[in-house]
């Protein structure tokens, strides 16, 4: 019946459109109370005192915690180093601390959310303001102000890569290209702000109702934070508004079910609501990572790339949340899916008292990807020779040797990916090699109008890398007699919003050979679902895929043995990985890989700096499109959101205090401010390890859009511009424009 | 930084029976009370916590305000409380004010306009506004209700400051009357926004042009810039240019090029000044261009 493929109707489609679905920011319960979270609002200071009496005695305020109130006062997704709530009295060494303006220091819990809002400006905390660092090199500096003095230094993580003799082969190299990329802050805008409830449920398990990413893994968080055993914590994830990346760490979670457990410690029962506005949200939770990357490639003149040396600087903001693996991620793509025989990688990510960056869909990828593409399109200038054509000279084949020394999973499709773009954006494949479309950049009618056009293509792992544990869980059950009636899918994969359950249900439905109608599912609460790692790292449907799989799989045979009902349980373990050897930097990074190729045409005027993209390629391999509607959108979604982040989000701190709180001040794109269309490529070639050959693609078309952009910028203006956002200021600013004007 | 969730204060909603009522109210409630119209700037501030009023006046509705008129005689009249959108709808105003049509469609979003007024953009003197250069070359007079009676108000002298007017605490804006503008008359608004829908402008430049027998030119040339001073800037020095020479190319990048120096932009999230300055100038002169390009054509 061949469900698998078909863009059949999305499981939330209905409750979605009429409006019945519930957000957390949707639920009610009765007799619930409301809390609101006092904010540091200052970048770097130690709290000297906090005053809650004012607070607490206001009519109608059931209870005012602080840091004294959490029983293990830290978390954090790997590095416990960010207290739950900052300030005196707390369990853990310098938590007295705040170290960003998102550091929450006093929760207000009341009858209602005017009273709790009222009660929080009434909260008296003096502090003690430490110098702040805003700048990651500075914070390198040996003398530098420690955000965390117990850790000796703001390095939080570093990874070296070195592969056969960098110097020597620069040496033999006919052209070197140099180059110094700056990549911005991006702030992920998710339509539903956090949000979410705490309570007791009936088992007397502390309860949230939150929209996250991973909810074991928030369990696992809260459970610590509060110093419970695990079965005591339960996570429900209602519709989850949007994701990207913003919810892998914790927002709401870890105070909602504290306030709801140290209020019934006092014998009141009542729910917790909280509901983050816009300006909240903003300032907290995570961003994307700001890299620096300083990064020299020598080629010889037939094209063959011979060395590649990258330095990377990540601003980790003030805590670590996932800073050490997307660093990891942008050591490894710092030099693109290439086939470079030396190589030398040095990377940093590095603490300052900026808001925290961490997990934005591509997790690294991107800000290395703009690295790598600009220095390769550079170089084919350099060269004089047609960039798909240098790509296809050097780019990885299956059996290639990556970076880490170790050769590429099989599956490798980037050179048909890449060619399938080349060709629908106009490339020709010649006797003489790739030659790119004849764009003539200035119109004679229009003279301020400059046309261009760009390309880049890049790579990005499918699943936890580097060693870290990976695997998934899913429970099968079939109800009936004769035949199959029902089937409960037991999933805890998150939607968030990407499609993961419709996914989940088309995948039981095939290997099952039922209709859509039969499944049912049973998703997304830590009480009836096994540990299905985070809807990240563009790996739910490859992961979830091979648990329900493997999971229906075995429920058919207990079936065949007449089992009623019968059930499978299964765990989907893929190929280890290895961490970085700490000199060299040699490992097994992943155990598959997505490929994508990307090409922008751009008109630039030049009197504004205004930039419009007219036309947009994508080719993506996913293995096998398993919902091709849900691909194609998960396409546009990601390009759009990569022009945003190319062209126009600009997020601006200074002195690490942001002035871009609002939707106001930063601003992402509209309707009117994105192409007509993306020309989207499924591109299908199986991955061998993936359910029915899928691969992971939420990630991989954000991957390469911004040098795609830049680089017909540059062909447009003649100039290359190695920061962005590409905003008509800098346009401008770089076409001498401004300096002229100030001369004036 | 500031508190990310002020929170709207508590407000008393004040419905008067007249615009007596209304104005006594207002005088004895100085600084605590100001008139309500669309509410789409005004809700905003208070939540963020900029204006602390106690008291929100509802005047819409109150003797007029609520009608919008065209007259071939006397031109247009806008009450206070007729929202954009309506204005924009009218086949009069597209007819005979096609670029206070055009400003409009610029504000915000068509959800937004559905509450905003022309009078409430006017009276909030952001110097932001989008359709208050359209007005004041249109020759727009508000009609103000204070303690001594009915005013009129010229909109060229009416601005003093951001947010600032000649509206003392008791005076209540009833309308806004623009005569019918001269035969054959082309505007032009360019806004330099950070995206399509929805920003304030970065620049936004106004142009309108007639034709004019007793000007050397045979022109009249009026420009109004926003976003780059405290205030909506006419600028008379490009205007006076553009009446005496011939226009051409060269008379057009003068002009443009007074524009520019003319304003004194400050920077902001948005845009730096000196991008600001570098906008009135290309901006000033591809809207003169096109408004040439119009003249010429219909001529």
């Amino acid at each position: 019946m061949a469900i698998l493929g078909q863009s059949v109707q999305r499981v939330d489609a209905l409750g979605k459109v009429t409006g019945k679905t519930l957000y957390p920011g949707d639920l009610n319960f009765p007799n619930q109370v409301y809390m609101k979270v006092y904010f540091a609002r200052r970048p770097h200071a130690r709290i000297v005192s906090i005053d809650t009496s004012a607070a607490e005695q206001h009519p109608g305020v059931l209870a005012v915690f602080t840091a004294k109130d959490v029983p293990v006062n830290e978390y954090g997704l790997g590095i416990f180093d960010q207290p739950v709530l900052c300030g005196p009295g707390s369990s853990k060494p310098y938590a007295d601390r705040v170290r960003f303006v998102g550091d929450q220091v006093a929760l207000v819990v009341a009858e209602t959310e005017e009273i709790a809002t009222h009660a929080r400006d009434l909260i008296k905390v003096v502090y003690e303001d430490l110098p702040v660092v805003d700048d990651p090199l500075e914070a390198m500096q040996e003398n530098a102000t420690l955000l965390h003095p117990d850790r000796g230094s703001n390095i939080l993580t570093k990874y070296r890569i070195r592969k056969g003799d960098v110097e020597k082969a620069f040496s033999t190299a006919d052209v070197i290209v140099e180059g110094e990329y700056i990549t911005p802050v991006q702030e992920h805008v998710f339509l539903q702000p956090e949000a979410g409830v705490g309570l007791i449920d009936e088992e007397g398990r502390v309860t949230v109702y939150v929209a996250g990413q991973w909810a074991h893994k928030d369990q696992e968080q809260i459970a610590h934070a509060l110093g419970l055993p695990l079965e005591q914590v339960r996570v429900i994830y209602p519709a989850i508004g949007g994701a990207f990346g913003g919810r892998e760490d914790m927002s709401v979670q870890i105070i909602l079910a504290l306030a709801a457990w140290r209020l019934h410690q006092r014998g009141i029962d009542r729910p917790v609501k909280i509901v983050w506005s816009r300006e909240e949200s903003i300032i907290g939770h995570h961003k994307r990572h700001p890299y620096r990357i300083r990064t020299r490639w020598g080629a010889t003149k037939e094209g063959k790339i011979v060395a590649a040396e990258v330095e990377l600087i990540a601003d980790s903001g003030a805590y670590a949340y996932t800073s050490p693996k997307v660093l990891g991620n942008a050591t490894l793509m710092c030099t693109g899916p290439y086939e470079i025989p030396n190589v030398k990688v040095d990377s940093y990510a590095v603490y300052t008292n900026n808001i925290p960056n961490g997990a934005f869909r591509g997790f690294g990828g991107p800000q290395a990807a703009f690295a790598a593409e600009m220095q390769v399109n550079k170089l084919a200038e350099k060269l004089g020779m047609d960039p798909v054509e240098l790509r296809m000279r050097n780019i990885l084949r299956e059996g290639s040797v990556l970076s880490v020394g170790t050769p590429i999973p099989k599956g490798v499709s980037i050179e048909k990916v890449l060619a399938e773009c080349a060709l629908k954006a106009g490339w020709q494949k010649t006797e003489m090699g790739w030659k790119a479309p004849d764009i003539q950049s200035i119109d004679p009618k229009y003279p301020h109008l400059r046309r261009g056009i760009g390309i880049a293509c890049a790579f990005k792992n499918v699943g936890f890398s580097f060693g870290a544990p990976e695997q998934c869980w899913a429970t099968v059950e079939l109800i009936g007699k004769a035949e199959i009636e029902t089937v409960r899918v037991y999933h805890a994969g998150a939607d968030c919003g990407q499609g993961a359950h419709t996914v989940f249900a088309q995948i039981a439905a095939e290997t099952l050979g039922v209709p859509m109608e039969k499944i049912e599912l049973i998703v997304s609460d830590t009480a009836t679902t096994l540990n299905s790692g985070s809807a990240s790292a563009s790996r739910m449907t490859f992961m979830a895929g091979n648990a329900i799989k493997g999971a229906a799989e075995l429920a058919l045979e207990n079936w065949n043995n007449e089992e009623r009902p019968a059930k499978g349980t299964y765990q989907y373990r893929p190929p280890k990985t290895t961490p970085y050897d700490p000199e060299t930097g040699k490992s097994e990074p992943n155990f598959a890989y997505g490929y994508v190729a990307e090409a922008a045409e751009v008109l630039v005027d030049t009197e504004t700096g205004q930039i419009e993209v007219n036309r947009f390629v994508c080719a993506d391999d996913v293995g096998k499109a398993v919902n091709p509607q849900q691909v194609i959108g998960q396409i546009e979604g990601a390009v759009v959101q990569a022009l945003g982040y190319t062209l126009m989000e600009n997020f601006i701190q200074k002195d690490a205090v942001p002035l871009t709180t609002t939707l106001s001040t930063y601003l992402i794109p509209t309707i009117l401010d994105i192409p007509e269309k993306v020309e989207s490529i499924v591109v299908e070639q199986p991955d061998p390890i993936g359910p029915y050959g899928a691969r992971g693609m939420g990630e991989m078309p954000y991957m390469a859009v911004a040098p795609a952009v830049c680089t017909a910028v540059k062909m447009a203006t003649g100039v290359w511009i190695d920061e962005f956002p590409l905003t008509p200021e800098r346009i401008l600013d770089a076409l001498g424009e401004l300096e002229e004007e100030g001369e004036a | 930084m500031q508190n990310p969730h002020p929170g709207l204060p508590e407000i008393e909603y004040i419905k008067p029976a007249s615009l007596e009522e209304a104005s006594k109210f207002l005088a004895a409630h100085a600084g605590e009370a100001r008139p309500f119209l669309g509410g789409t700037d005004t809700f905003v501030r208070l939540r963020d916590g900029a204006w602390k009023d106690k008291y929100l006046v509802d005047v819409k509705g109150l003797d007029g305000t609520a009608q919008v008129s065209f007259d071939p005689e006397k031109g247009l009249t806008i009450g206070a409380g007729v929202a954009m959108n309506r204005v924009e709808a009218m086949p009069e105003v597209r007819e005979h004010y096609p670029l206070l049509a055009e400003a409009i469609r610029t504000v915000a979003s068509y959800q937004l306009r559905n509450r905003a007024t022309i009078v409430g953009n006017i009276c909030n003197a952001s110097p932001a506004g989008d359709t208050i250069g359209a007005c004041m070359l249109y020759g727009g007079v508000l009609k103000v209700f204070g303690a001594d009676g009915v005013r009129e108000e010229p909109l060229d002298t009416f601005f003093k400051g951001p947010g600032k007017t000649n509206l003392k605490p008791g005076d209540i804006a009833l309308s806004l009357t623009l005569p019918l503008p001269p035969r054959g008359h082309v505007g032009r608004y360019i806004k330099v926004a950070r995206n399509k829908l929805g920003d304030l402008a970065i620049v936004g430049v106004s142009v309108l042009a007639y034709p004019d027998a007793t000007l050397a030119s045979g022109y009249r040339f009026l420009i109004a810039l926003a976003s780059v001073a405290p205030v909506p800037l006419r600028v008379p020095a490009a205007e006076k240019v553009l009446a005496e020479k011939t226009i051409d190319e060269a008379t057009i990048a003068e002009a443009a090029q007074i524009a520019m120096d003319s304003c004194s932009p400050i920077d902001d999230v948005r845009g730096s000044a000196q991008y600001r300055k570098l906008m009135v100038r290309n901006m000033t002169r591809r809207a003169l261009t096109e408004v040439w390009q119009k003249l010429t054509q219909a001529a």
